[in-house]
């Protein structure tokens, strides 16, 4: 059975979120950083789901389903674009991917 | 007898011709200048020919006027506009005179533009204006009227700017559609009104109780309707611009930068006497507005005599003959303001035949003297062009007003009718000085164009070694260069297809007064039923003793103007020196009329413009949307800076985005 306070939950979903804003910040490799944000949206969940139940409300887990085929299809795309970028630079250190710069 | 009503043919005809006339370039058959003159000439003849038919068969039916409706054009609430025809007295004789004379110019043309690079254009103009002018007087509504009045100022304007390599004609053109306009605006102005007095457009509501009838409508509006002045006087307007009437003749001097014979045809025998057709056609909304007859009638006096004073001292040929036409067009204007329409139309046809002919003679001179137009060097030249000669003294005796020639009896119906009014019981003074103008008038009517004759071809030749080059007349680039031995020997008489036309328009000067003269006036009574209840040419009519009186006043008037003429120059050596004193220069400078515009109207609204362009343009508009264009770049300059291209920046700011919309929910009280 799940505690009466949904304290602990959140605490762990805002470790969980830091640790993702704190690893895309820091990190130079492009796959680090989609962990990283894969890290964040799943803490997002949890606090989603932690809410569904404790406020007994549907809304929570269909945000869920919804994040969870967001995180999918960005993944992909990202992949994509990280390995069409290995491929052409060799190099996928996002510092040196500045050719946008203005 | 069934009216036998071919007027849809005499419209249709032209237009064909114009059509196949314009299209010829595209296949290539420009060229075929024999071909172009058949097509030309044929169809205005067989439109001459179905008027004529229509003509005699309307004299001989019973009913007076024939409205044939062929489709319904607009149709929309309230609002009916058909296309139809009327063949009526009116249209019918308009018809007349345009397919007649304009046959004539037609084939005087064949002649005159023979060498012309733009054979093909020039007659498919030609038929174009005819096509214009016979749709503008056989419509059977105002709105097809205004139509032909517009079409007949573009066919002007196309055939004055017909030498469009001239900047000169190109100006001209463009003056007399800017002036036409002003015309335009106003006939359409009186339109409105008439549909939101009547209801409708056409005749028959609005002028005549009966479609096929003449009778005219029941009045509509009270005494002095304020509506129906509005009406009458903004048809004025466009009368008096297509009309050269004051202060709106100044197009129709320049006007002669057109070919000659389009002069002719255009700017003396045809359009411009739209004004006076659209006056009598409208005969039943003036008789009840004498306010506008009055107007009218003011200005016709006005200009007549004014125009008249222009012409003793021009020296251009054909600046002569317009300025002689804005004032004949003067005479017209006063009989219909004096309420006698039918010596208005009377003088119209006399008109058109006897200034058809004088012009058709000063071209005959122009393109025997290599296209100058400079009367002070001519003279002389009644031994090289005995026929141009004989013709323009018939075309000027009728002009004069010298009996027995047509211009004598129309200008007399006119006169006689004035002083008929004058005299008669419950006379006005009005009309007594409108006829001492319309006296006046005829001896510098006299003077003007036997100077013109005496200076042209009498005397000794002045033009010698200094006769110039004609500026772009195609039809005189032939022309050998010139002997000095005998400086006339080059000049020659025009072709016979010139001669034939010139000689049939002699005739009818000569003899075309005779179903107008005032014992037993055909013309008056066959055109009375369309000038309203109550319209009597015989009214006008002077009686027994009075007449002869008039008739020898006139004569007398011409013979005057002539006798000075003859005076002055008919002398070895005429004086043909600029005098110095004022009135003469205010003659030559026509009254400063084209001055007095320039400054008044021209000048302003040009420097208006440039002003717009420097301020306006230049300042407001350009300078708002260059300015808003230098914004965006700096500001853009400056927003540059924040892609660094670090992505970790770039969610540094997300970051930091988030954690400050995140304070703000928490610090939110």
């Amino acid at each position: 059975m799940p505690p009466d306070q949904p304290t602990g939950y959140l605490i762990v979903s805002a470790v969980l979120f830091t640790i993702g804003v704190v690893g895309v910040l820091v990190r130079r490799n492009p796959l680090i950083m989609f962990m990283s944000i894969e890290l964040m949206l799943n803490a997002v969940n949890l606090s989603f789901m932690t809410f569904a139940h404790y406020l007994d409300s549907v809304e929570g887990w269909i945000f869920v389903f919804l994040v969870l085929t967001v995180a999918a299809a960005e993944v992909v795309v990202g992949l994509a674009i990280i390995v069409s970028i290995f491929r052409t630079r060799h190099n996928v250190d996002v510092d040196e991917l500045d050719s946008m710069k203005g | 007898m069934q009216v036998f009503d071919l007027t849809l043919l005499v419209l249709l005809l032209p237009l064909l011709g114009f059509l196949i006339l314009g299209s010829l370039r595209l296949f290539g058959w420009h060229e075929q200048h024999e071909a172009i003159s058949w097509i030309g000439c044929g169809t205005i003849a067989l439109a001459f020919i179905s008027a004529l038919i229509s003509f005699v068969s309307l004299t001989n039916a019973a009913t007076q006027a024939h409205d044939t409706v062929f489709w319904n054009w607009v149709a929309s609430g309230k609002l009916t506009i058909n296309f139809g025809l009327r063949l009526d007295p009116l249209s019918s004789v308009m018809l007349l005179v345009i397919t007649g004379v304009g046959l004539l110019i037609h084939i005087y043309s064949v002649g005159y533009m023979h060498n012309d690079p733009g054979y093909w254009r020039y007659f498919s103009f030609l038929n174009f204006f005819i096509f214009a002018m016979v749709l503008l007087v056989s419509a059977d509504n105002y709105l097809f009227l205004l139509i032909g009045w517009a079409l007949v100022g573009l066919a002007s304007y196309l055939l004055i700017g017909f030498w469009y390599e001239r900047p000169s004609a190109v100006a001209a053109a463009k003056k007399a559609f800017v002036v036409n306009v002003i015309g335009d605006f106003g006939l359409m102005l009186a339109i409105f009104l008439l549909y939101g007095k009547f209801g409708s457009l056409g005749y028959s509501p609005i002028l005549f109780s009966d479609p096929n009838g003449t009778i005219a409508a029941p009045s509509v509006f009270g005494v002095n309707d304020p509506t129906l002045l509005a009406i009458t006087l903004l048809l004025f307007v466009a009368c008096a611009t297509k009309s050269a009437q004051l202060p709106l003749h100044v197009w129709l001097p320049d006007a002669m930068e057109g070919p000659t014979p389009v002069s002719a045809l255009i700017h003396a025998a045809t359009m411009v006497t739209a004004g006076v057709y659209l006056v009598a056609r409208s005969a039943n909304l003036y008789n009840q507005a004498p306010i506008a007859l009055w107007v009218i009638a003011g200005i016709g006096g006005l200009t007549a005599i004014f125009a008249a004073s222009i012409a003793l001292v021009q020296n251009d040929i054909k600046r002569i003959l317009a300025y002689s036409t804005i004032s004949q067009l003067g005479y017209m204007f006063i009989a219909e303001g004096a309420g006698n329409y039918s010596a208005g139309i009377f003088h119209l046809t006399t008109h058109a035949y006897f200034k058809a002919l004088l012009f058709m003679c000063a071209g005959a001179v122009i393109h025997a003297l290599g296209g100058e137009q400079d009367i002070r060097k001519m003279g002389g030249l009644r031994g090289r062009l005995k026929w141009s000669y004989w013709t323009f003294i018939v075309g000027g005796l009728a002009l004069a007003g010298i009996v027995p020639f047509a211009g004598f009896w129309s200008k007399d119906a006119i006169l006689g009718s004035l002083l008929q009014r004058g005299i008669a019981a419950g006379g006005s003074l009005w009309y007594l000085v409108l006829y001492g103008v319309g006296l006046a008038t005829a001896i510098l009517t006299g003077f003007y164009v036997f100077r013109l004759i005496f200076v042209v071809f009498h005397g000794t030749y002045r033009g010698g070694e200094a006769l110039p080059q004609p500026e772009g007349q195609a039809n005189a680039r032939t022309r050998k260069p010139r002997r000095p031995a005998n400086p006339l020997a080059q000049v020659h008489e025009a072709p016979w297809i010139m001669l034939v036309p010139m000689l049939a328009l002699a005739v009818l000067s000569t003899t075309g007064w005779i179903y107008g003269a005032p014992w037993f006036d055909a013309l008056g009574q066959f055109l009375a039923p369309i000038f309203g209840v109550g319209f009597n040419p015989a009214s006008f009519a002077l009686q027994g003793w009075t007449l002869w009186i008039s008739f020898g006043i006139s004569l007398l008037a011409g013979l005057i103007g002539i006798g000075i003429a003859a005076l002055m120059y008919l002398r070895r050596t005429p004086s043909l020196q600029p005098m110095s004193n004022i009135f003469y220069k205010t003659l030559l400078n026509k009254y400063w009329v084209d001055e007095v515009y320039d400054w008044v109207l021209v000048k302003p609204i040009v420097g208006m413009g440039r002003l717009t362009g420097r301020v306006l343009e230049d300042g407001a508009f350009d300078g708002g949307s260059r300015g808003l264009a230098w914004l965006v770049g700096k500001t853009s300059v400056g927003l540059r800076a924040m892609q660094t291209g670090y992505v970790r920046n770039y969610v540094l700011i997300l970051l930091v985005g988030a954690i400050l919309i995140l304070l703000y929910y928490v610090a939110r009280p």
